[in-house]
């Protein structure tokens, strides 16, 4: 029998019991809608984390040096990393929790109050900050314990609006502090608190009254990706032996690893909500499969009267095989539009952001559904075409 | 010699103590261009008769030659080949597909012989037509009478020309005037060359044959020519 008219009867078939049809297709629908949902939706959440590790600055290498016994690790380390031909800067990377006071507005009566970071004048050029108005962090700035400051974006606006903030004096954990500069927007959908810092030399804490630095971080930029590691394999061949002698501790780990956890536990996660919903399709496919068997059952007559006038067995396969992939793929159609729409509500409400399934996603899904209804759809077809002519005939 | 019957049997549950003999050694041979009633009782084992000489079933013992090949070492894709080119088949209660118009049905045999869609829709329409249903393709079984539809499963039975009809119990459904028009349709295939076996209970339908074959108990009772009542 022709593939054409195969599909004509089993469109007829199908048509013939609408309800039924749709009932049987509930399970690989709701099966399809889930697993596309689940999957676009961590995708996409995934996405949004790797795009953040990238605003924050690509290839780089956090380090953290500690001696026990107040040895000089910071000068030790800090040298050494600024050395190694691979990088293309090194800032120590200190965070200080402290008050942020200009005219009559004070960080603590913020909602959100800045964080103050003491670096280098390579900090932004290592965290991907851009200078948009005034001037960056010097190197005369660090060597002679300037009192000067660079606001991110979302700290100016909090501390400034829209008046000019270049040379605007701010308390800063008790010492006066001079405004630069103010560096560029990078996050702009706002939702991360990247903007909302401020960046001093590391060598003016010793002006703040309130709060201490613990300056055992460093944040190294490594000139392409390729020397990431090249470069935290120098680090630790050459400071792995602190932790060996008991001198101190020292680490250090590339935020490319982290990217890579980040993944592969996005990944997990995927997989294992993915196989929950996945049982919701092998139920659905013992569905399809039981209301096939019943569906042969009732059609005993009609399959016999097929054989008499010279039916084969496999145009009897093949006549419910089609009929249960078509069963199956339509539902995965539908499945696969209830799976946009959620993944649109989903991640809008998720990560506030409308994310759809990918194509390779949306093209799976419904090959997979195919692929559902034939293998479920084999052993009822099977069972019809092994009907004896004469057996079916007689059947009422 | 298209169908030659040797010591066939047909036993159900053998060896069993309820074992059933719905044919117990019959011998037969049918020429090309015959046509032969084989008539008997319910239970005779004529409908047995019917689905072993149709290949629709296997005998237990014996040789069937269908046009000098044995049908006993067939495989399942021949006999449905056999079924589909050298037998139309025309049943007691139509047997009719019902989600399918009558031209559809019409074009079933053909379509698993592989016709195309223009080649076949003209055979069906041509064969409807001959039957005096030109006008009615369209229809579905339930939408006809019983003498309408036993002429859509006639025009299924002679659509792919086959050189054997077999028709079982043809006019069991049917009422007499229309039962007579269809025996009347039969002997006019007959003239045109086709072989009839026709499968009946009833001596008067039987009589419209020019050979009739009487089983009793699975066995041939008696078998000769006889004068015909022309319709």
């Amino acid at each position: 029998m022709n593939l054409t008219q195969a599909f004509k009867m089993a469109v007829k078939s199908i048509l013939a019991k609408k309800m039924r049809s749709l009932l049987t297709m509930l399970g690989i629908i709701i099966g399809i809608a889930a697993v596309m949902i689940i999957i676009s939706v961590i995708g996409g959440v995934n996405k949004k984390q790797m795009e953040y590790y990238e605003s924050m600055g690509t290839n780089k290498i956090t380090v953290y040096a500690n001696l026990w016994n107040g040895g000089d690790a910071f000068d030790e380390v800090y040298n050494y990393c600024k050395g190694i031909d691979m990088v293309l800067g090194v800032t120590p990377n200190g965070y200080v929790g402290c008050t942020v006071k200009y005219g009559a507005k004070n960080s603590r009566s913020m909602e959100w109050s800045p964080q103050i970071y003491l670096g280098s004048d390579q900090y932004s050029m290592c965290n991907n900050f851009k200078i948009e108005k005034g001037r960056d962090l010097s190197y005369l700035d660090i060597q002679n314990y300037n009192a000067v400051c660079v606001l991110g974006a979302r700290a100016a606006k909090e501390f400034f609006d829209a008046a000019d903030p270049i040379n605007k004096e701010m308390t800063i954990g008790g010492a006066t502090f001079t405004v630069v500069g103010v560096y560029g927007e990078k996050d702009p959908s706002k939702q991360y608190s990247l903007d909302n810092i401020i960046v001093i030399p590391y060598t003016s804490q010793r002006y703040l009254s309130e709060g201490w630095a613990d300056m055992s971080e460093f944040t190294v930029k490594a000139k392409d990706s390729a020397s990431v590691n090249k470069v935290i394999t120098l680090l630790n061949g050459n400071f792995s032996g602190w932790e060996q002698t008991n001198r101190g501790s020292f680490w250090c780990y590339s935020d490319q690893q982290w990217q890579d956890q980040n993944n592969q536990q996005a990944m997990m996660m995927a997989l294992m909500l993915g196989a929950i919903a996945g049982i919701s399709l092998l139920v659905g496919g013992i569905g399809i499969m039981n209301i096939m068997l019943v569906t042969v059952t009732e059609r005993t007559r009609e399959i016999g009267i097929r054989r008499a006038i010279g039916a084969e067995r496999k145009s009897i396969i093949a006549q419910f095989l089609i009929e249960a992939a078509m069963i199956c793929g339509i539902g995965g159609i539908i499945g696969i539009a209830i799976g946009f729409l959620g993944t649109a509500i989903a991640s809008k409400l998720i990560v506030q952001m409308v994310l759809l399934p990918q194509a390779g996603v949306t093209v799976g899904a419904f090959l997979f559904s195919v692929a559902l209804g034939i293998l479920f759809g084999m052993f009822p077809a099977i069972k019809a075409s092994k009907l004896q002519p004469v057996v079916a005939l007689r059947a009422e | 010699m298209l169908i030659q019957l040797d010591n066939i049997y047909k036993i159900y549950g053998e060896g069993l103590e309820s074992e059933v003999r719905a044919l117990d050694g019959v011998s037969l041979t049918i020429d090309r261009g015959e046509f032969v009633a084989i008539a008997g009782a319910s239970g005779s084992g004529k409908s047995t008769m019917m689905n072993v000489l149709g290949c629709l079933d296997i005998p237990t013992y014996g040789t069937y030659l269908l046009d000098g090949q044995d049908v006993g070492e067939l495989t399942d894709k021949q006999l449905s080949h056999i079924r589909n080119k050298q037998i139309g088949f025309i049943f007691q209660g139509y047997n009719l597909i019902p989600e399918l118009s009558a031209q559809e049905n019409v074009e079933l045999p053909l379509i698993y012989q592989g016709i195309g869609p223009g080649r076949r829709a003209e055979l069906a329409h041509g064969a409807l037509e001959r039957v005096g249903l030109g006008t009615r393709g369209r229809h579905k079984p339930s939408e006809m009478s019983g003498g309408q539809q036993q002429r859509v499963a006639i025009a299924r039975a002679i659509a792919t020309s086959p050189p054997i009809i077999m028709a079982d119990e043809p006019t069991g459904a049917l009422d007499s005037k229309t039962g007579l028009e269809v025996l009347g349709f039969l002997q006019q295939l007959n003239r045109e060359g086709s072989t009839i076996i026709l499968i009946t209970h009833d001596n008067g339908i039987a009589a419209t044959a020019r050979r009739i074959v009487r089983i009793s108990d699975g066995k041939v009772l008696e078998d000769h020519e006889q004068e015909v009542d022309w319709l």
